[in-house]
């Protein structure tokens, strides 16, 4: 047996130095007062409270209260009352649809699952997504038309438009944001042609509009580039997270990364990730070799690139004279090595925030390479063929008074584009229109608000990024009589109020002429169309493509600290912030939930002298925030990284900051520049500031949890990750069992029976795969009815997710680790520690195989969480579905977006993962009434997990079936238990971890 | 000296212990009885908004339960018939009965007749109709003799000792699958027949918790 080298797993740098606070912190189940009623709600009070609720109870006992049965006056057809219907539709996000399935019991949708046949999902999802159901059901919506701030209803604002619409003179300015829907298209092309002064402006702050420009600049054309990562042996990353929801297409990208990436023998082979990047991201975790450079270090890094690369392929003469301080960069040469060896069949990307030039010189190189058409594809997409009006020229325009009226189509600039002082030029304009989700800061500046209706109630179209036509199909009708933007559209153009659905249906009739009912019904089932998308463009570099550039090859880093601006990975630009679920999801990399803070390398923040939580005063572009910071191991030296989407006033209970324990967050937009980056000074104030951050809770102490191997070494030793290799032992007991010819260790507690003709479930998380996104947490919270408890709860460690992820940095270097993630649920231990300790006998084992929580048994003594191994259990503290989750006083709007299949659980009751109990019940009933066997087929059971995982992460099913999925890659090399010296016997398994690194740059 | 107690409180010990033995037995027994659901939930029998007679319509007309009850081998839910299922016949039959003038409002104004729920589980209890007759269990072992009811009521107790009952021997209970919406069924040789049923529907109920409660 070969040696395998042990590597280091922190979570935090507390951790890392092993000091006081971190002893103190995990010593505890839960940090000192949480678990006594101290604040807000006192004794007194809370037995008062108690009392009444008891004198209540006891006058009721004799019958559960009278409950109505409501049947259909004429029934529906199709509609089976217990039996869900799945629609097909699409989520759209940054103008590219997502195909979705929408479960639906009895017209309430209850959750998305992704739609195999759609390419932009291929049955997977983003927490963008999964979320998006909560953000139907939001109370805090806009509910109304509002004029001038006083309500109005939708015929007020139709009578308007008619008259005021009348006269096609008047100067109007459209903002809008990215949509690739075909019916806003013609809607648009006929308004712009019916008003002849109007200009129209698509304005995304995080959109693709550089890369657009970039090909512009190198193919003459504004092309679509979409990367075919599942072709590419090597990809090599410029500061593009292509695998965080943030990114247009990251539910395909992360299906494509991850299918070259599957390992299951040592014959297998993976393709190799290069990232250079700043802040430490979800790509740079996922990267075989990652660089860290300043993001204005990454143009002169990308410009020394293709200089280098001049000189061994053809068509770079527009960077041969590029000579700066990364031009004997050793990363440089290795990836030119690494480049000209792979012509045709690498990618080389750059992230969409970066200078068009950027873009330019990697379409460039990427077609220099040979790439283009086999790795990475120019697509021509209609609605991204015209540049439209900029926004700073079109505000040029309305501070000079030369705009009449102003409808802004979804965005909300007056938050996005403080840095352009776009409020100011809106007060400057007598009519504007506005339509949106929520009454923000841009709508109370406006005096027509529209209510917006969400996609998952109205008629709507689209396309996926790589081209592939959807219809919009609504669930429900919309809760509030919202509008969607064809149809506001189609009132501004047309003077009248059309439905949505005849809109889209007029554009699909114009597409698809004859016999169109028929096909009309099998682009509705399968929420794709057949028909022509966009066109792929064999690209030519343009003759003036080295004039274009040259300018930009001369950019040089800044010296002192920088300030990047970035997309938050749950808020996006804010617009998700009213969503509860996105601001508890602990962001992937530094597991803060309901705040933003200032990411800086641990050099940075000693340099400064801060430590996590100070606050600091950042002052950039003449603006100053103050805000809290929080080091980043792995982060690049002299820059900080803030999000934006938090500080929010007036938007709704969950959005808005109160800089307190119940949410909080910095308003980041006014620091942002014309640029990605843009030189700070930054000082601390002595102020504090506490952040809910999880990575320190329910931790394992630095207990062997997590395995890792390069390619080249499981080649070498297939069998890394067992136990033996590990720890240069065998399992504890182990040999006393073979001795006695049995297959594991003697146990204090009573052996487990498992009835024949039952199924054995069981679970299998492919490391390998899994690079942290998080989605998986919020299906899980989606599918089980999991309260989201608020910052001040979570402070306490009492967050609820059933599924949490794990976020481990690797090696002993601070300033450069790797970092690596888990999901870990609960393991459903055949011997569970947490079923011995149960006074009441609430949490015990099923004969299929799972440990169960049985919660009308439960007293809640948390003894099975403190005797829990691996921490995966969550207790009640309080009634947190009716105080959190449904707060004010409409709790039946929220309801409506539970599951009907799961308990919702009461305070003082245990709660864990299921394995989705309801889930597998429901399949072993089905399958009992079909065939009569119990266990049903393999793949009819998935996990929410499991069926949102855009990675193919999460393996699960019957262990009694020998030729199961799941089956199989338990009995990969790679397949080890988690903690297996405690004999606890998990029926989840991981399968450790691959890398692909370079030996060159070892 | 005399006496601090008399001569008869020798006896109040004793007497007080009697009593309390006594007490406690009557408040132990009561609350086993009182609050039971074999007390407090069968027997009930609230008033619908339409007198409809389960007697008239299935033990003298011969309605089979699955007219109205379409769903019951497909869904968790048996589901309680639409309005529109009432006036197949009843726009034929009956058209300007007082008692029926709900069903024909509904009818028209499309909406629901607010039928009251007879049959309550808790909501930590998850049943499913289609998974127990398709193996073979009656309506009538959960429902009662409906075709005798004037005003339905709830027949048995519907708690899980009740449900075990069945869970622990399927076979005293089962009855051929196209039986199974037959009231007074009764098989002469039940247990071997349940057990029967029990191997050829591969019947195996399940007692563990999670069977039920998630």
């Amino acid at each position: 047996m070969s040696e395998v080298k042990q590597n280091t797993y922190w979570k935090s740098l507390n951790q890392l130095a092993n000091n006081q606070e971190y002893q103190k912190f995990v010593e505890r189940e839960f940090p000192e007062n949480a678990t006594e009623l101290t604040d807000g709600f006192s004794r007194r009070s809370f037995l008062a409270i108690m009392g009444s609720a008891v004198l209540l109870a006891s006058c009721d006992f004799a019958r559960r209260p009278i409950q109505k049965i409501l049947p259909y006056s004429k029934q529906p057809e199709d509609v089976i009352p217990g039996i869900s219907l799945y629609y097909a539709s699409a989520m759209p996000f940054l103008g590219n649809l997502t195909g979705l399935v929408v479960e639906n019991h009895e017209g309430r949708p209850t959750k998305v699952e992704g739609n195999e046949l759609h390419p932009g999902s291929r049955g997977a999802t983003s927490a963008y997504n999964q979320a998006s159901v909560l953000g139907m059901y939001d109370p805090d919506r806009s509910r109304k038309v509002l004029k001038g701030g006083n309500n109005a209803s939708v015929e007020d604002f139709v009578s308007f438009a008619k008259s005021h619409f009348a006269d096609t003179k008047q100067r109007i300015a459209f903002i809008s944001e990215a949509n690739s829907s075909p019916t806003l298209e013609s809607l648009k092309k006929s308004t712009l042609k019916k008003f002849s002064n109007a200009t129209w402006t698509t304005y995304e702050v995080f959109g693709e509009e550089n890369a657009l420009e970039g090909t512009n600049i190198a193919f003459g054309k504004r092309l679509r580039t979409y990367n075919q990562l599942d072709k590419a042996d090597v990809i090599v990353s410029l500061n593009d997270d292509f695998m965080a929801a943030t990114h247009p297409n990251s539910v395909e990208n992360a299906k494509m990364v991850s299918s070259r990436r599957k390992v299951t023998g040592t014959n297998d082979t993976m393709s190799r990730i290069y990232s250079v990047e700043d802040s430490f991201t979800l790509t740079g975790s996922l990267a075989d070799n990652r660089l860290k450079l300043k993001a204005s270090e990454i143009a002169p890094f990308t410009f020394a690139l293709a200089a280098a690369l001049s000189k061994r392929v053809s068509g770079l003469d527009a960077f041969k004279n590029v000579n700066n301080q990364f031009s004997n960069h050793k990363w440089i040469s290795v990836l030119v090595d690494e480049l000209t060896n792979n012509m045709g069949k690498s990618v080389l990307t750059t992230g969409l925030q970066n200078s068009a030039e950027e873009h330019a010189a990697v379409a460039a190189i990427n077609y220099a390479l040979g790439n283009a058409n086999k790795t990475v594809s120019y697509l021509q997409a209609p609605h991204l063929s015209d540049k439209g009006a900029t926004l700073s020229s079109v505000l040029e325009d309305m501070k000079a008074g030369a705009v009449d009226t102003v409808v802004l189509i979804g965005t909300n600039p007056s938050y996005t584009a403080q840095n352009l002082e776009f409020t100011s030029a809106l007060k400057k304009v007598a009519n504007v229109i506005h339509l949106s989700d929520y009454v923000d800061e841009t709508s109370k500046n406006a005096s027509w608000h529209v209510n917006r209706a969400h996609y998952l109630e109205t008629w709507g179209d689209g396309y996926s990024f790589n081209g592939t036509r959807s219809v919009i199909q609504p669930q429900i009708q919309p809760l509030y009589d919202g509008l969607s933007e064809i149809e506001l559209l189609n009132i501004i153009a047309n003077g009248s109020l059309a439905s949505g659905y005849d809109l889209v249906q007029r554009t699909f009739k114009s597409i698809h002429g004859s016999s169109f009912s028929a096909k009309w019904k099998k682009i509705l089932h399968d929420g794709v169309d057949p028909k022509d998308g966009f066109k792929t463009v064999s690209p030519r570099l343009t003759s003036s493509f080295s004039k274009n550039v040259a300018k930009a090859l001369s950019k040089k880093a800044t010296t002192g600290i920088e300030v990047v601006i970035r997309p938050d990975s749950s808020l996006f630009d804010g617009r998700f912030a009213n969503i509860a679920w996105l601001q508890e999801l602990p962001d992937p990399m530094t597991k803060i939930t309901w705040d933003n803070v200032a990411l800086m390398s641990p050099k940075t923040a000693e340099e400064l002298g801060v430590k996590n939580e100070d606050v600091v005063e950042i002052t950039t572009n003449g603006k100053t925030i103050k805000i809290a910071a929080w080091i980043q191991p792995g982060h690049v030296d002299g820059s900080i990284t803030l999000s934006v989407g938090y500080g929010r006033d007036g938007i709704g209970r969950v959005a808005n900051s109160y800089m307190d324990f119940t949410t909080g967050g910095v308003d980041t937009y006014p620091l942002m520049g014309k640029e990605l980056y843009s030189e700070a000074k930054v000082s601390k104030t002595g102020d504090s500031y506490k952040i809910a951050c999880v990575q320190d809770h329910h931790s394992l102490e630095d207990r062997d949890m997590f395995r890792m191997a390069t390619l080249e070494e499981y080649k070498k030793n297939p069998d890394f990750a067992a136990y033996l290799s590990v720890h240069g032992y065998a399992v504890p007991g182990m040999k006393e069992a073979a001795e006695k010819g049995e297959n594991a260790p003697v146990s204090l507690f009573d052996e487990q029976t498992f009835p024949e003709g039952e199924p054995q479930w069981g679970m299998a998380i492919d490391l390998n795969s899994c690079f942290g996104c998080g989605v998986c947490v919020i299906a899980c919270q989606s599918e089980n009815n999991i309260p989201t408890i608020g910052k001040k709860e979570v402070l306490r460690g009492r967050e609820m997710h059933w599924i949490r992820n794990d976020r481990y940095y690797v090696g002993e270097d601070a300033n450069n680790p790797q970092a690596v993630h888990q999901p870990v649920p609960c393991m459903h231990c055949e011997l569970a520690p947490c079923e011995q300790v149960c006074p009441v006998a609430a949490t015990t084992h099923s004969e299929d195989g799972m440990n169960q929580m049985t919660y009308n048994r439960c007293i809640g003594t948390r003894y099975c969480a403190n005797n829990c191994p691996y921490k995966v259990r969550r207790f009640n503290f309080f009634n947190y579905s009716k105080e959190f989750l449904a707060t004010g006083t409409e709790t039946d709007i929220i309801s409506m977006a539970m599951n009907p299949e799961v308990t919702v659980r009461f305070r003082g009751v245990m709660e864990k993962c299921t394995y989705c109990v309801q889930r597998v019940n429901r399949a072993k009933i089905d399958a009992k009434i079909e065939t009569g066997s119990p266990k049903p087929a393999d793949g009819t059971v998935k996990t929410a997990c499991q069926q949102a995982c855009p990675a193919d992460a999460i393996y699960f099913g019957d262990l009694t079936d020998e030729n199961s999925t799941v089956t199989k890659m338990k009995r990969n090399e790679r397949n080890y238990l988690m903690l297996e010296e405690l004999n606890a016997r998990p029926r989840t398994s991981y399968m450790a971890k691959l890398r692909n690194p370079n030996p060159a740059l070892a | 000296m005399a006496q601090i107690f008399p001569k008869w409180t020798n006896q109040v010990p004793r007497k007080i212990l009697i009593g309390l033995i006594v007490l406690i037995n009557a408040v132990i027994i009561s609350i086993w009885y009182f609050f039971s659901p074999q007390y407090t939930d069968v027997g009930f029998a609230p008033t619908q908004p339409v007198p409809y007679s389960h007697k008239l319509h299935v033990g003298k007309l011969g309605l089979d339960c699955q007219y109205c009850h379409t769903n019951v081998f497909e869904s968790k839910q048996a589901n309680v018939p639409a309005t529109q299922t009432c006036m197949n016949c009843h726009s034929q039959v009956l058209t300007d009965s007082e008692k029926l003038k709900p069903i024909r409002e509904s009818w028209d104004s499309g909406e629901p007749v607010e039928w009251v729920r007879v049959h309550n589980l808790a909501d930590y209890a998850y049943f499913n109709h289609a998974a127990h007759v398709n193996v073979g269990v009656g309506c009538e072992s959960c429902h009662g003799r409906v075709d005798k009811m004037e005003v339905v009521f709830q027949a048995e107790p519907l708690n899980m000792g009740w449900c075990l009952d069945c869970h622990r021997e399927p076979e005293k209970f089962l009855r051929p699958t196209e039986e199974v919406t037959t009231m007074g069924y009764k098989a002469e040789n039940q247990m071997e027949l349940g057990a029967e049923l029990v191997k050829k529907n591969n019947v195996s109920p399940p007692q563990y918790c999670q069977g039920c409660h998630y």
